[in-house]
């Protein structure tokens, strides 16, 4: 791996709603930065993983306030830019693979027009070639017969089709970096291996950064190269995901021990004791 | 406890005709924790609401405690035979308390002493008084997974058939609910059908296990074998090799 | 988890807390925090102050009626006269004061507007509620029933109901009523749809509930406060409709001092005696408007899926 300039760098986000109940900090402080390599986000619900990546396309919905003191996508400051720069960064340049497809997928739409609009949104094509790329990309991501996914409608594909459908129509503009939010969450274990293999292949193959988050450790340190443990909004721990069993922080530990295991765990599992002071 | 005979459950009729169970039997004794395995659309959970008679019974037979279940299902049966829901934010009443929630079940069945019960009921499954009178809204996932326990174990039941009972749950949150019912079950002898998508966390409560796929009984198994390996049939394998998280090289084909 | 022992400090922490420790405090707490979203929507609190007004108006009418409804003065010299200090509003043809008959004409658009709620709330809420969570036959039926009630404009059906009937303002109540439950029951029965394969029923069923328990007890409960707030934004409706059958003389008699008959009475004078039927047209349309933004403050507080 090639360690030249950080594809994105992060530094001190924070994300605040604030709420006519007061101010809830939904990520604080958190720092890091990506390369053309894997990240994981780990943690639980409320844990500020999924804002953190909301915030750095720039999606946080909108009481939410997002500071920091650094946030950049190759050079380029996502916090400074006009909106419209960031529009045509995002789904260009970056991109997002929600949980769920059926909710992230245009249901009136066709699979195919929803691809075609996706690229000529960012590309200056004719139709032509915008549907060319969009069935190599069906291709791409392993579908048996890429013309008949092309004119079907979201609620015609099996989950794990949609959401093949979907990770094909966020590359098609050929990004940079991608941020999966529990990409796998809905599909069927056995589907979801596929999945995850299509998407690992891409990403190695088009040298792409990715950030994936997901609530589930086994996976993310299985599947990535690096892995942010995140707690009540703040990074509690990074780690190489090859040293997941060396983790010092209690927190990840917790969280390894809590899962039963195949191979048989302890009766009672041990579960996790929190303390305020990972929050302070 | 429980002896299912070649249970089919069909939907619908016509075009629309979905057979979500095709001729599955299984018996589990008394005391015993027995697990069912498989993906969605693998009929897994229809056959817990066919026990239940939420849904309907094509053919075949089951028998709970040794007697065919009653048609329509009867106040007897309810308080023998008790359900735990996936969702947690689904189970609960929104507009009810806690305290509503599980007067219910005590009014229905005409119990009385119910301010004793339903105190008890609330600390079997570690909740204390204080959330008596909380609305759902009010609690986490967890807490309101322990109500909805609370509120199948409040009518002293043998059975309880618990559909996915944690996967809507952070895995700290899951470990504990694992831990409590795996307590009660030991204390008071209760016979477990488990519903799950993860074989770990199947085979962390149950010691005999099935396998379904597409409404069919791919195999039954026991835990001591998954864990020597003996798996027989390439789909269960493909299961186990699942909750290893992901591997880079790809296995044997599961289609 | 700390028991509350000690006495909260204030009546906003103790309805505020997240562990209350009685079935009333945890009630009342709801309560107060639907008050506060409610509070906060000057609209509401308009709309609310109109009706609150209404009712005032309609308890008291005895005390702040200035002169007689139904006696008016001398025919000679008290008719038709434009608002002054003496005659407020003015007087009508029959040199009667209209302030103090729209004050007591309050009582009977109250009267209509309970009456109609009554009647018809109740039973569509009912018959919606059977139908979205028996389905089937029964299902069809009521529906079918309902499609009749709701193909037909309401005024002419109540314009039938009265004339078979008979005029007067019993039966306009009745004949509005009847039709005013058919929307009620389909979005009762609509919302029933939604909640009948919830978990949270198919619980209660575990539990060896009966259909009319499942109904009354959980179902019932969560269709009231979208039904509420039809109500209260179909009050405006309601309202015109008695006012248009008084107009058309359906409703109530003379000399009642019904508001829509009001305006019809003053319709003869219109160009030269403007007051006679402006000042009740004013009534109705404040307090139309009042409801109307009376049920969209309640369909922020009570309806959660309006409120995202």
């Amino acid at each position: 791996m090639s360690e030249q300039k950080p594809l994105l760098e992060v530094e001190n986000l924070n994300v605040r709603f604030h709420l006519r109940t007061g101010t809830v900090e939904a990520v604080r402080g958190v720092s890091f930065s990506l390369g053309r390599e894997r990240l994981g986000i780990v943690g639980e619900s409320g844990s500020g993983k999924s804002q953190t990546g909301r915030a750095i396309l720039g999606l946080t919905p909108p009481p939410g306030e997002v500071t920091a003191d650094r946030l950049t996508f190759d050079g380029i400051d996502l916090l400074s830019i006009p909106r419209r720069q960031l529009r045509n960064l995002r789904g260009g340049r970056m991109t997002m693979v929600m949980q769920d497809p059926k909710y992230s997928l245009n249901p009136v739409m066709t699979i195919g027009d929803q691809m075609i609009e996706a690229y000529r949104a960012h590309r200056r094509a004719g139709r032509k070639e915008a549907r060319e790329k969009s069935l190599e990309m069906l291709e791409a991501v392993q579908m048996r017969d890429p013309a008949r996914v092309f004119s079907l409608y979201p609620h015609e594909a099996s989950g794990g089709m949609g959401q093949r459908a979907m990770i094909a129509m966020m590359l098609v503009t050929d990004p940079d970096f991608l941020i999966a939010d529990e990409p796998t969450s809905a599909l069927d274990v056995t589907v979801q291996q596929e999945v995850l293999r299509i998407l690992d292949r891409l990403v190695a193959e088009r040298g792409m950064g990715l950030i994936f988050i997901s609530h589930d450790l086994r996976l993310v340190s299985s599947f990535c190269d690096r892995v942010l443990v995140m707690y009540g909004g703040k990074v509690m721990e990074e780690l190489a995901a090859g040293d997941l069993d060396a983790a010092r922080h209690p927190y990840t530990r917790g969280l390894m021990n809590c899962l039963p295991a195949l191979e048989g765990s302890a009766h009672p599992l041990p579960t996790l004791e929190r303390d305020p002071a990972w929050t302070q | 406890m429980i002896d299912i005979r070649d249970l089919s459950v069909v939907f619908g009729s016509g075009r629309l005709r979905v057979e979500a169970v095709k001729g599955l039997s299984m018996r589990i004794a008394e005391g015993e924790s027995f697990g069912l395995v498989g993906e969605s659309g693998s009929g897994k959970s229809t056959v817990l609401r066919a026990i239940c008679g939420l849904a309907p019974v094509s053919a075949g037979t089951i028998a709970v405690a040794g007697k065919p279940v009653p048609v329509p299902r009867n106040r007897a049966f309810f308080a023998t035979v008790q359900m735990v829901f996936q969702d947690p934010y689904g189970s609960l009443h929104p507009r009810q308390t806690v305290d509503q929630i599980l007067s219910e079940p005590l009014a229905i069945h005409r119990l009385s002493d119910r301010d004793r019960r339903i105190a008890r009921a609330l600390a079997d499954v570690g909740l204390g008084s204080s959330f008596r009178f909380r609305y759902p809204h009010q609690l986490s996932g967890g807490q309101r997974q322990r109500v909805a326990i609370a509120r199948a174990l409040i009518l002293d039941p043998r059975v309880i058939l618990l559909d996915e009972p944690t996967s809507a749950l952070d895995a700290s949150v899951q470990a504990e609910i694992l831990n409590l019912l795996e307590r009660l079950r030991a204390e008071r002898r209760l016979t477990y059908i488990l519903v799950s998508h993860d074989l770990a966390v199947v085979t962390h409560l149950c010691d005999r296990l099935l396998v379904m796929r597409n409404g069919e009984t791919v195999e039954e198994t026991d835990t001591e074998h998954l864990r020597a390996g003996k798996a027989e049939t390439a789909y269960t394998r493909a299961l186990m090799k699942a909750t290893e998280g992901f591997t880079r090289a790809a296995p044997a084909s599961t289609e | 988890m700390t028991g509350s022992l000690e006495r909260p400090q204030t009546l906003r922490e103790w309805l505020t807390t997240s562990e209350p420790s009685s079935r009333t405090q945890a009630r009342l707490g709801r309560t107060y925090l639907s008050w506060r979203t409610f509070s906060r929507n000057p609209l509401a609190m308009l709309g609310l102050l109109v009706v609150v007004g209404l009712i005032i108006v309609a308890i008291f009418a005895d005390q702040l009626a200035t002169h007689s409804p139904i006696v008016g003065g001398d025919l000679r010299t008290a008719r038709l006269l434009p608002p002054s200090a003496e005659h407020w509003l003015g007087t009508d043809s029959q040199a009667r004061d209209i302030y103090s008959r729209l004050v007591h004409g309050s009582r009977l658009t109250l009267m209509i507007v309970a009456l109609v709620t009554v009647l018809a709330m109740p039973v569509g809420l009912l018959i919606g509620t059977v139908a979205g969570y028996v389905g089937g036959w029964v299902d069809a039926t009521l529906m079918r029933i309902t499609d009749i009630f709701l193909a037909f404009p309401r005024l002419i059906l109540a314009l039938a109901f009265v004339a078979a009937l008979g005029p007067g303002i019993e039966n306009a109540i009745i004949a509005i009523a009847i039709t005013s439950w058919p929307p009620y029951a389909r979005i009762a029965r609509a919302e029933t749809l939604t909640i009948r394969n919830s978990d949270f029923i198919a619980a209660v069923r575990l539990q060896g509930a009966s259909r009319a328990r499942i109904i009354a007890r959980h179902i019932m409960p969560l269709c009231v406060p979208s039904v509420i707030i039809r109500v209260t934004l179909d009050m405006a409706g309601i309202i015109l409709t008695a006012a248009g059958l008084g107009f058309l003389g359906l409703g109530a008699q003379p000399p009642m001092p019904e508001w829509g008959a009001m305006i019809a009475a003053g319709r003869q004078y219109i160009v030269d005696y403007w007051w006679v039927a402006t000042m009740p047209g004013i009534a109705i349309f404040v307090v139309s408007l009042g409801f109307n933004l009376l049920g969209d403050g309640l369909r922020d507080v009570l309806d959660p899926k309006a409120a995202r």
